[in-house]
């Protein structure tokens, strides 16, 4: 049986294993308010959110060689879009479906103005304009309540009026529900990057001229990965506003822009399952260091000067680099081919 | 109309101080060709060390906003060589985030060792006073800031312009290939150059502290507005950044007078109308 | 058979009569308390005053025995002023350290997160330092969440007994504010602008600016409401913020100009020490005038200077009043679990509600219908007193609660 790395592990593929690795996951996500306690449910479903958003970040990134900084506008876009909404409908699907779309128009007006520039000027505009929606919502008091931001927002039940209603007020519901949008999210994405769409925004970030030379215009591809990455800030932000009840401007302040971004260069830029690893991580390792001491940003500084340094392909080049060639080579006279 | 030159002025003076970071971001950027994000956080180190010489050792004030420039000019040192230097030929991403990286030590570096909470220094007495300008009593502390600004500005030209140090600075800021290949020694200019800048975002931290708090955080106010300086002014363009600094300042100072509520929104929306007209900045391109 | 089961019916028996019943008190043997407050940036004095208050409440509550026995011991997390931050270390308190019973936060916009997660939680929160009436008149009056309990003074005391104190100067016509651009800051100023022209028709608001956190320079805004020269200035923006602006308007020769300045969170600790010189040196003329949620020097009580002097040997610093309503708030729970006897919420929130207590800060009476502590505290001009190693209110001005708390039903503010 012939496999994407020639390696053998018990007679099994590589693509079969990672694969049934990926369902072994899947199952335990699905268990984790069994096994585990309320308060790892509530971070089991920050760092779902958090995933997504990282993927929304890295498909610009990773993909598209475009380092945003202003994600958080996004997010607070679909957040805020979300909170308001289910405010006047309590049902979860506009709410959701609203916010995300806010987030995705934001995303085409401010892309159509950073798009036309290079890579540095990019990243500067993305992070002025995460605060520009900052202030926003910040001044903007009428419409966002200020610093006091959405308040008393309901955890609306899931329905469709006629066809089912499905009650979310307990967490583990919602946890399930944010589950299954997240997988869903994560493996649409899955779709379009392994898509010529994918290949094409990846070409754009290996040889922009190569590209357009063939045709192709760079500018809009590189606008609608724009869009797509305001669309998953935007899921992710919108899956917010019913866990925690309550919309705030921080949300769009750049420090929270850098949480997808320091999750991504944790886990991984140029693998897809990255900013999943790292957005996981990234939640540990901070959970873990508040309980040692207040000063987990140093800590966090500094794992991010050894990533960039020393390991510019995060933790998933570990696997890739270091992890399997050591199997492949333990497990050479297994295999028969 | 006095009331309007008069909030002019104080505009002035807000804008000295994101000249003063703005220029050394955009020092940096056109030589190395890096973006400093920890650049808002020299700017606080150099408050922090001011403030150590000068609010808790008694050092005369000069010499504190000496000794302050010298040690975030060392920090800086470290920076450059020992982390920024191995990462010149990667991706522009990862100069970003090795800088943010530096922004997270750095701010808790300083809680670490001055406590999280805020320091006030007091005034040197020599600038505790007021000049009547416009019918009103305007600070002699806000004068002492626009003329160091505008001292900084002319020197700058001078160096860049006139001197020899200046002409291999420009050169290697527009081609570092050519540059080193005529004998220049690019490292060791680099990591001059960047310790420059550092000096430079220091000396508006340490010429704030008298006036502002000196508290973790502060540079990550300062950088954002910083970022918007250079892009309305041009990245990379040092008249750029000096007339950029001033339309935020002044902008800022108007806002608050005439538009109370969209204070914050105002230099944002300056940007987007820049970006919207002229992509490149005003003197960019 | 039969046999057996006599006799395993007497050892029964025997078995429930010689166990001792069991306490109506079945407390756990440690009661975890959990705080959060902001630590760090120009406002992390407050969180370290909360710290340092709870810990001496602690302390001689553990010393002298303990509630009912059991030993306490606490936990501080740092909210940064963050409601995101603040919810998810009140989950992690409870769920995950084991936390009985929460105090603390700071801003308004956290404590409007963290009060409605209480239910879910099923915690009561004893809140020591957010402002905002919207926590008390809107989250417990009108939504009925009894699990939140204020016992520090809300924005009443900010706004409401200035424009009470300020009547009275009737060579005061014109106003202006520089407030914090957040709800703390716009509620204070409406309410005292409110208040003002009830008592006041005459008195015209000239002029306003608004100053988000994080301003270094007030200098725009200062110089923005000279420019239509006011009579005197209401001003919100605390700790450091407080200190520097009152410093720049010192340079901009606002003092000079006005009659009157009303720093409404003045009087707290670390805005006093941060303003000594200029006391000392009298530059602000007399006209600085301020309040706190607790001052030092008020009620000249001997619990009070009890308080003062264990602080003072603790800590070797002035208490601040988040240290106080800290302070209070630990031996507040004291009595409220002594009464209800266990840590149920719904025992707990029955022995609050309507509880007297007697702390440094005065009497607190905790209302039922809003779960806020009433108590006064006065207002005085900020002077240099060479009783104190820092400045201190002085000429004070003492309004009974009562008489400017706002009551039910809570008509809107703006």
């Amino acid at each position: 049986m012939m496999t994407r790395k020639g390696v053998s592990i018990f007679g099994y593929g590589y693509k079969k294993v990672s694969n049934l690795l990926l369902l072994l996951l899947i199952v335990v996500l699905f268990f984790v308010p069994q096994l585990a306690g309320k308060y790892p449910m509530y971070m089991a479903m920050h760092i779902l959110i958090l995933s997504v958003f990282a993927l929304g970040f890295n498909l610009l990134l990773g993909y598209t060689g475009l380092l945003s900084f202003g994600q958080a506008g996004f997010y607070a876009c679909g957040a805020y879009g979300c909170g308001k909404v289910l405010i006047l409908i309590p049902s979860l699907l506009p709410g959701i479906i609203s916010g995300v779309l806010f987030a995705g128009v934001t995303a085409v007006i401010l892309g159509f103005l950073c798009i036309r520039h290079t890579r540095i000027y990019f990243a500067m505009l993305t992070l002025c304009f995460g605060m520009m929606i900052y202030s926003l919502a910040w001044k903007w008091h009428t419409m966002t309540g200020g610093d006091d931001g959405l308040v008393g927002i309901p955890r609306a039940p899931l329905e469709i009026p006629g066809i089912f209603s499905i009650d979310m007020s307990s967490l583990q519901n919602y946890y399930y529900f944010v589950l299954i949008v997240c997988l869903l999210a994560i493996g649409l994405l899955y779709r379009i990057v392994k898509s010529p769409f994918g290949l094409i925004l990846q070409g754009i970030r290996d040889s922009e001229s190569r590209v357009s030379f063939s045709g192709v215009s760079v500018k809009n591809y590189r606008l609608i990965a724009f869009t797509i990455g305001g669309l998953y800030a935007g899921l992710a932000g919108a899956l917010l506003p019913p866990l925690e009840n309550t919309v705030t401007p921080p949300l769009a302040h750049w420090t929270h822009s850098a949480e997808p971004v320091l999750a991504t260069l944790l886990g991984g830029i140029h693998t897809f399952s990255g900013p999943v690893v790292g957005a996981f991580l990234f939640y540990v390792i901070k959970d873990v260091i508040v309980r040692f001491t207040e000063y987990w940003l140093i800590c966090l500084g500094v794992i991010v000067l050894a990533l960039v340094m020393g390991l510019p392909g995060g933790v998933v080049s570990i696997f890739e680099q270091k992890l399997i060639p050591w199997v492949r080579l333990r497990f050479a006279g297994r295999s028969l081919h | 109309m006095e009331t309007l030159a008069f909030q002019g002025l104080v505009g002035l003076s807000l804008a000295m101080y994101l000249w003063l970071i703005a220029a050394g971001l955009t020092i940096v950027f056109g030589v190395l060709g890096i973006l400093n994000f920890a650049h808002g956080s020299l700017y606080m180190l150099g408050a922090y060390f001011a403030f150590t010489c000068y609010g808790l050792w008694g050092i005369n004030f000069w010499l504190s906003i000496l000794l302050s420039l010298i040690g975030v000019a060392l920090v800086s040192l470290v920076m450059e060589r020992f982390f920024l230097r191995f990462i010149y030929h990667l991706d522009v991403a990862y100069q970003l985030l090795l800088t943010f990286g530096f922004i997270l030590i750095f701010d808790d570096a300083v809680k670490i060792t001055w406590g999280g909470v805020f320091m006030i220094p007091p005034m040197p007495d020599f600038f505790s006073g007021a000049i009547p300008i416009f019918g009103r009593s305007f600070p002699v502390y806000n004068l002492f800031i626009i003329g160091a600004g505008i001292g900084v500005a002319i020197g700058l030209w001078l160096i860049l312009e006139r001197t020899w140090w200046g002409r291999i600075i420009r050169a290697s800021a527009s081609d570092r290939e050519m540059a080193g290949a005529i004998g220049v020694n690019i490292p060791i200019l680099f990591t001059a150059v960047f310790m420059f800048g550092a000096a430079l975002a220091a000396f508006g931290g340490a010429l704030s502290t008298p006036v502002r708090v000196v508290a973790p955080g502060i540079g990550a106010t300062v950088i954002i507005q910083a970022f918007v300086v250079t892009v309305i002014g041009g990245l990379g363009n040092l008249k750029g950044a000096f007339v950029g600094a001033i339309i935020v300042g002044v902008l800022t100072a108007y806002g608050i007078l005439l538009f109370p509520i969209f204070e914050l929104f105002i230099i944002f929306v300056v940007m987007a109308i820049v970006l919207l007209l002229k992509p490149e900045g005003l003197f960019g391109g | 058979m039969k046999k057996m089961t006599g006799v395993l019916g007497i050892v029964l028996l025997l078995a429930f009569i010689l166990t001792p019943p069991v306490s109506a008190a079945d407390l756990p043997k440690v009661i975890k308390i959990g705080g959060q407050g902001v630590t760090s940036g120009a406002h992390a004095d407050y969180g370290r005053q909360m710290i340092m208050g709870a810990t001496l409440a602690i302390d001689e509550i553990n010393a002298a025995g303990g509630i009912l026995g059991s030993q306490l011991e606490m936990k501080f997390m740092d909210s940064e002023l963050k409601p995101a931050v603040a919810v998810k270390n009140a989950r992690y308190l409870v769920q995950e350290w084991g936390a009985h019973l929460l105090f603390g936060v700071d801003s308004s916009g956290v404590c409007m997160a963290v009060g409605p997660v209480l239910p879910e939680l099923d915690r009561v929160q004893i809140f020591t330092h957010a402002a905002t009436e919207k926590l008390t008149e809107d989250l417990v009056y009108k939504q009925g969440i009894k699990n939140i309990f204020r016992i520090s003074v809300p924005v009443y005391q900010d706004s409401i007994v200035a424009a009470m104190i300020f009547k009275d100067f009737p060579e005061i016509k014109r106003w202006a504010g520089i407030n914090c651009d957040y709800g703390y800051g716009r509620t204070s100023w409406a309410l005292f602008k409110a208040t003002m022209k009830k008592y006041r028709p005459d008195v015209e608001f000239v002029a306003e600016a608004w100053a988000p956190f994080w301003t270094g320079d007030f200098s725009p805004h200062l110089s923005a409401v000279m420019a239509k020269e006011p009579d005197a200035i209401f001003s919100t923006p605390w700790a450091g913020e407080a200190v520097m602006l009152l410093r720049q308007a010192l340079l901009l020769g606002v003092f000079d100009k006005i009659q009157l300045w009303w720093q409404a969170m003045g009087g707290s600790v670390d805005a006093l020490e941060g303003l000594s010189r200029e006391v000392a040196k009298n530059q602000f003329q007399g006209k600085l005038w301020a309040t706190a949620r607790y001052i030092h020097n008020w009620p000249d009580t001997p619990e009070n200077r009890a308080f003062i002097e264990r602080y003072l040997k603790r800590w070797a610093r002035y208490p601040n009043y988040s240290a106080e309503t800290s302070y209070s708030a630990i031996y507040a729970f004291k009595a409220a679990i002594e009464k209800a006897g266990s840590l149920e919420t719904a025992g707990l929130i029955k022995a609050l509600e309507g509880m007297k207590i007697s702390c440094p800060g005065g009497e607190r009476y905790f209302r039922p219908e809003d779960h806020q502590a009433v108590y006064t505290v006065p207002a005085g001009k900020v002077m240099h007193d060479p009783a104190y190693p820092l400045p201190i209110l002085g000429e004070l001005r003492v309004i009974p609660a009562e008489d400017y708390y706002r009551k039910p039903p809570f008509p809107p503010v703006e």
